[in-house]
């Protein structure tokens, strides 16, 4: 359920968005779409995974929960993480082309999402005289450095298939309350292939920028803990 | 505790005497606590504008920042805007928001500010003030901003809402009865309450919260008056409520409106505004008085009969006690003293007073007059800078008129004030000029007041302005464009209380 419109100062001068976190805004998710370019704020917080689709394309995630619709940083309405995956931050927008497909990018946004305002309480998009506010700004900037980064993401894959990085990654995980944990599906760095490549192969890595965000999700692994803590504090809480 | 007073009779069920009741009893739960409220006696429902302080005492009392706002009525209020005060011009007109200017020189800071006024050059309070927005979000905690701010709100409301806390919440005793008599020990401290249904009522400690009456301080007690009206020549309201459209917007300051012979309040709540008429009986007449009101009514609020308005007639006297703690008996509100309703320094003395008593509750009989001591010492400082800042909104003007001239008339005075006019042509009000830990109006509020009336710029300034200030002022203009963005109107805000509101009805 979408309704995804060019955003103008004409249908959207009034236009108010909730920005901050809550399950009844959008943010019940397990995981968010992640860039390699911002893998390294990212490692800061969450465990960063890996998925491959039927078709075979790759794509990567940062983890906040176990299950589906459990996000484990949302307590109430605080997002208990200061880094928000781009993904997340810049919804309720899109990033757009015009419809020729030419052109610069447009700030699209999805009128049905549930970060919309239905009244005058959210941050304005537009200020009283049409100009866009700083956080329009923020936003466009955002969706520019998401867009560009996604682009980008496909030589990182290709490097990671390349060189054969990935391994598929099942945590079976025993809690406290003796139920068991588990997360299917996933491929994450395989470390002993990355530390059996030669200096040719890193040199290359390196030289196309891919081996900073190697080691920055292999780094975010160590989250994995953290989550599970979670996890037990939230199965103590009821 | 070990207190030889652990009970405290306070007379009187107003804004003072049942702020005073939670208050007392939730920072000091061993107390007994005794108001005594005589049932016939209508308050002086006035004080409808607070400072930012409020905040803490009413989180400290522990009543929640939405249920306050709902059953008082209650509006954000993030300062004072004084129309008309310089010279009575279109276009005359400045802030004194709640939000300090940053850190560092103001003098740098006002040379920087260029065309913009100080106020807006200071803080993004002043145009968030123009939009009629809140200073916080819904999302927020309780008592937390975006800026600084206090309220607006019914004072009769206010009343109820703490007495219903501090009787259920807080086990402090309503008494409905009248003070007929009042028994002395040979000390001369009270020593219990004649009261009319009640019989004795007996005390360690007394609040004075009966209003201008003083029942105990000055009745019984008899403590000098100390009359300030050859300074402040303010002593009479007419005061008024409008009925104002639900899709109104809703000011998110007091307006301060200057008029020949004193000035005009309007304040502004979700349903209705409060507007009144300050004015000098000395220079002007009820009937002149209430053609300003209802003149400005007819001016200001769109939809208002300002014809059939019925003011309410208000006269005080200007002044406070030279002692308002004497023996065992504690002046707290308009017993104490009233010196006018600009800046609202009614609720704010009502706070400070009883926080005072509160943060060093005396424990042995011995030390007691040192504690009054300390405390008149104290207070009586606080009323001095009351009279002096209050004064300085009106020495600055340049308005014609028998009213303004005599109010700069520089026999009126005080001779700090004076001292320390001198001393602002060459350095802004600072720290050094108000060296108390709590003073009642910081710097920063003389600043506002002071630059607002089109004070110069400090000798000591450099002629240039810094990059450091220009920075300040470009910082403070992105500021008021994100606030803009993330604030919702006041109007928006208080709708989405409504069914709070209606919750509240219904219980």
């Amino acid at each position: 359920m979408s309704n995804h419109q060019i955003l103008n100062t004409n249908d959207h001068a009034e236009l108010r968005v909730h920005t901050g976190a809550s399950a009844d805004r959008g943010d019940a998710v397990m995981a968010a779409l992640a860039v390699p370019e911002e893998f390294r704020k990212l490692q800061a917080h969450y465990p960063i995974v890996f998925r491959r689709d039927n078709k075979g394309n790759v794509s990567a995630l940062a983890l906040f929960g176990f299950e589906n619709g459990e996000n484990l940083f949302l307590q109430g309405e605080n997002w208990d993480a200061a880094y928000r995956p781009l993904s997340i931050d810049i919804q309720p927008f899109l990033f757009g082309r015009p419809a020729s497909g030419e052109g610069d990018g447009q700030v699209h946004v999805d009128m049905d999402h549930p970060r919309i305002s239905p009244n005058g309480e959210g941050t304005r998009v537009f200020d009283a005289t049409g100009r866009a506010t700083p956080y329009l700004e923020g936003i466009a900037d955002k969706l520019g450095l998401l867009h560009s980064a996604f682009e980008a993401s496909g030589a990182f894959f290709a490097a990671l298939a390349r060189y054969e990085l990935l391994e598929p990654f099942t945590l079976n995980v025993p809690l406290s309350d003796g139920s068991k944990q588990a997360l299917v599906g996933f491929h994450i760095i395989d470390e002993a292939k990355l530390r059996s490549l030669d200096g040719e192969a890193l040199g290359a890595l390196h030289a196309e920028g891919h081996l900073m965000a190697i080691f920055m999700s292999l780094a975010s692994l160590s989250h994995f803990t953290d989550l599970i803590a979670r996890k037990e504090a939230k199965l103590a809480r009821g | 505790m070990n207190t030889e007073f652990g009970r405290v009779v306070i007379v009187g069920g107003g804004t003072a005497g049942w702020l005073s009741a939670a208050y007392l009893a939730a920072r000091h739960p061993g107390l007994a606590i005794i108001l005594v409220e005589a049932p016939d006696i209508p308050t002086v429902g006035v004080g409808e504008g607070s400072w930012p302080t409020l905040r803490q005492t009413l989180a400290t009392i522990g009543i929640d920042e939405a249920e306050f706002l709902t059953a008082c009525d209650a509006s954000f209020k993030q300062g004072t805007r004084f129309d008309g005060w310089k010279d009575g011009s279109a276009g005359d007109r400045y802030y004194h928001p709640f939000t300090p200017p940053p850190q560092g020189d103001v003098g740098e800071l006002l040379a920087a500010a260029g065309k913009s006024d100080f106020a807006h050059a200071a803080t993004p309070q002043a145009a968030v003030c123009d939009a009629d927005l809140a200073p916080r979000q819904r999302a927020m905690p309780g008592y937390a901003g975006a800026l600084n701010y206090g309220y607006h709100l019914d004072a009769g409301k206010f009343a109820r809402l703490l007495r219903r806390h501090a009787v259920d919440r807080l086990g402090v005793t309503h008494q409905r009865d009248v003070v007929v008599a009042v028994e002395r020990r040979a000390s001369g401290d009270i020593a219990a309450l004649t009261l009319r249904d009640g019989g004795a009522l007996t005390g360690d400690l007394f609040l004075d919260c009966t209003g201008m009456a003083a029942r105990l301080i000055g009745e019984e007690l008899g403590t000098e008056w100390v009359d300030r009206s050859d300074t402040s020549f303010n002593d009479r309201a007419l005061a008024v409520q409008v009925p104002t459209a639900s899709d109104s917007p809703i000011a998110s300051q007091t307006v301060a409106t200057a008029h020949e012979a004193g000035w005009l309040w309007d304040i502004a709540l979700p349903t209705r505004r409060g507007i009144g008429c300050v004015y000098s009986s000395r220079h002007l007449s009820d009937d002149r008085a209430k053609d300003i009101l209802s003149s400005y009514i007819a001016d200001k609020v769109p939809g208002a009969d300002a014809a059939s308005i019925a003011p309410r007639l208000l006269q005080f006297r200007t002044g406070h006690r030279a002692e308002f703690w004497r023996g065992n008996c504690i002046a707290v509100g308009l017993s104490a003293g009233f010196i006018e309703p600009l800046e609202a320094s009614a609720i704010v003395l009502i706070e400070l007073s009883v926080k005072a008593l509160a943060d060093h509750f005396p424990q042995s009989r011995a030390a007691l007059p040192h504690y009054a001591a300390r405390f008149n010492r104290l207070f009586r400082y606080r009323w001095d800078r009351v009279v002096e800042f209050l004064k300085l909104h009106y020495v600055l003007s340049e308005r014609s008129g028998d009213y303004w001239r005599d109010q700069r008339d520089p026999a009126t005075l005080p001779p700090a004030l004076k001292e320390q006019l001198a001393l602002w042509r060459d350095h802004p009000p600072s720290a050094i000029d108000l060296p108390q830990v709590d003073e009642m109006f910081s710097a920063a509020s003389q600043q506002y007041v002071l630059y607002g009336m089109g004070w110069p710029t400090p000798a000591c300034a450099s002629p240039t302005p810094s990059d450091t200030a220009l920075a300040q002022v470009r910082e403070t203009a992105e500021r008021a464009r994100a606030l803009a963005a993330a604030l919702p109107t006041n109007r928006a805000y208080f709708d989405a209380l409504n069914p709070l509101r209606e919750e509240a009805v219904q219980q």
